[in-house]
């Protein structure tokens, strides 16, 4: 009860929205133990953790549905949220609602850090790499991407396919006069293909394996626009008071992630049967999907070719900034602050932590 | 905005047919000065609720520059033109069938089960299948507001028929009139106004509908503008493409009813 009262005395407390749903929170939380107990702030454990996920197939899968999440976190209950989006995330932790952003794409986060929404970077999943690649109908024999003059292709709008195919347009001089670029969501893009109204999609799994099935050829570009700057990543994401309040439970978190990760490196087909049967695909298809993304561990995401340690941010700080800028061109976003400010929000104590305690 | 539609002309109206307009222009100023103040000082974040001057320099990079590259005045066209002919169409078949309905209690038996079926379903629920159907071009957008208008319509004008007094029906027969005589001069006329309020409450719902109609592999339209530009906050844009969506939906509602007046203008005399 004593935090509630401290945040409402602060006079601006009642207007912040973030403050007034975390009280909220609290409150309920609170009502709900039946019990008000006294909590240090930095070895509290939650009451609830609000996160956000996407149903992927991913080892997070793993440990999401094997509860490895709630197990390290201590007594914390997790309330999981779906969405489909990674703006949707953005503007879910902008109001306060959810505290832990699951496989945000780099393209929304560098949006969000870009117009100041109160989180931190706080883990990478994986470079996506090859997983989400164009796909076009082998019937039209698209060798380059000049080829794609005058065809139309399906993308979901401000994913992190999307920042992709800008960027594959916009290196190879075609315009969006050339190619007709259609926003559509990954099940309306699997229908759009079956008709035969769309010649190409850039899109993940499982929509993606499901276009490879019906006549879809990948086109493979995603080395040259990786070189060339357009590299994209999941990510995971903590509200800033959150982690600053709760740090133990984020660096539990990432413990969590990093053990499931180990398991799909030792145990493969183990791995792939879990995450096919929480993503609703088969073991195959499942393991299909997970050979494609380049998982990076806990420790190698501390090197500085990503994260880097704490205070000395990696290169992925830089690949952040120019999606942003390239956001700014495309007018999705106002502005974007200068390199700093993406290293300031990337916080890698907390995967410190967890390799220090793990050895993953 | 105002979307003051379904409310029949009647003695309490037009009483108050007389807007006292000190009270409107009090309201919209107590809004607007807590719209300067929450955003001026700071404490609702622009992610939520741009203040004027963003606003303003949002709506006029709008102009100037368009969004994504195409003119703000060719999105406005794109939605009108959808609104207009899935409205039009809507309207126009429904309000017929409906008539029929109303008259014939056959056809009725017959319709009423899939009209009633379809005017409460959420569109949201079938978007994938109009594309699976229709494909991805104007076909599904327009069908889609088509299948909002219609329903309502029809029910609409079914109730005008059924709402007409027996008494004038019966009067007009036994002075010798023929049935299309007593459905042209006596069941028309008296259906119409509830024709009106039918379209006037079908152009809202189909406004409702819009921006479900443009995210349908979109890229066009106004609707689709408020949609993308929500996913990166860009509530700026957003609430420009809200205001756009409003006044013209305002400017349609009020164009209803300045025709109702003169065609239905017996109406609760």
């Amino acid at each position: 009860m004593k935090i509630i009262s401290e945040s409402l005395s602060k006079p601006d407390a009642v207007l912040d929205r973030g403050a007034f749903l975390r009280c909220a929170g609290i409150a309920a939380g609170a009502a709900a133990a039946g019990a008000s107990f006294p909590m240090p702030a930095s070895a509290a454990v939650p009451d609830t953790i609000n996160i956000a996920f996407f149903t992927e197939t991913k080892p997070t899968e793993i440990a999401k549905g094997l509860g490895w999440f709630a197990q390290a976190v201590g007594t914390a209950r997790i309330n999981w949220s779906e969405v489909g989006s990674g703006a949707e995330i953005n503007t879910a932790i902008a109001a306060g609602s959810v505290d832990v952003g699951l496989g945000i794409g780099s393209s929304p986060t560098a949006a969000g850090i870009s117009q100041g929404i109160p989180y931190q970077l706080v883990g990478l999943i994986d470079n996506i790499g090859p997983a989400e690649e164009l796909t076009v109908r082998g019937s039209l024999h698209i060798r380059s991407p000049a080829d794609l003059k005058g065809k139309t292709i399906g993308v979901p709008f401000g994913s992190t396919s999307h920042f992709r195919l800008l960027g594959l347009l916009k290196e190879y001089g075609l315009t969006e006069s050339d190619v007709t670029v259609l926003d559509l969501r990954p099940d309306a893009l699997v229908a759009a293909w079956l008709r035969g109204d769309i010649d190409g999609a850039y899109v993940w799994s499982p929509a993606k394996s499901k276009l490879l099935a019906n006549g879809g050829v990948p086109l493979r570009t995603y080395d040259k626009l990786d070189a060339a700057g357009y590299v994209i990543a999941d990510l995971i994401v903590a509200r800033t008071a959150f982690g600053q309040q709760y740090p133990a439970a984020v660096s539990a978190l990432l413990r969590a992630y990093g053990r499931a990760l180990a398991l799909w490196r030792t145990q493969p087909a183990e791995a792939a049967a879990i995450v096919g049967k929480q993503a609703g695909v088969t073991a195959e298809v499942a393991r299909h999907d997970l050979e494609e993304y380049d998982f990076v561990s806990l420790r190698e995401q501390l090197s500085p070719d990503w994260l880097g340690a704490p205070g000395h941010p990696g290169t992925f700080t830089g690949v952040l900034k120019r999606t942003a800028d390239f956001l700014v061109e495309q007018k999705s976003i106002r502005s974007a602050p200068a390199l700093s400010v993406f290293g300031q929000a990337v916080n890698t104590s907390f995967l410190t932590e967890a390799t220090r305690s793990s050895g993953t | 905005m105002s979307r003051a539609v379904g409310r029949k002309p009647s003695t309490a109206s037009r009483r108050f047919a007389l807007r006292d307009w000190r009270f409107t222009v009090l309201s919209v100023a107590i809004i607007a000065a807590a719209w300067v103040e929450l955003t001026s000082s700071g404490r609702v974040s622009d992610l939520f609720l741009p203040g004027p001057a963003l606003l303003w320099s949002g709506l006029v990079d709008l102009v100037e520059h368009g969004y994504k590259n195409r003119p703000l005045g060719v999105e406005v066209l794109f939605s009108l033109e959808r609104v207009f002919i899935g409205f039009g169409t809507g309207a126009i078949f429904g309000t017929v069938l409906g008539l029929a309905m109303g008259y014939y209690r056959r056809v009725d038996a017959v319709c009423s089960p899939y009209v009633e079926f379809l005017r409460p379903l959420p569109q949201l629920a079938y978007l994938v299948l109009l594309i699976a159907w229709f494909g991805i071009g104007e076909a599904p957008k327009i069908i889609l507001l088509f299948l909002t208008a219609f329903p309502v319509a029809a029910v609409a004008a079914r109730d005008g028929v059924r709402n007409t007094s027996r008494v004038r029906i019966l009067a007009a027969r036994s002075l010798g009139a023929a049935d299309w005589q007593i459905f042209r001069y006596v069941i028309f006329p008296s259906a119409l106004t509830d024709i009106f309020t039918g379209a006037r409450l079908a152009l809202g719902l189909v406004y409702a509908t819009l921006i479900a109609a443009e995210i349908i592999a979109g890229s066009t339209g106004i609707g689709w503008m408020v949609f993308d530009a929500g996913r990166f906050l860009r509530s700026d844009y957003v609430f420009v493409g809200i205001g756009i969506i409003g006044l013209t939906g305002l400017a349609l509602d009020r164009f209803f009813v300045a025709l109702e007046r003169r065609i239905v203008h017996w109406a609760g005399k």
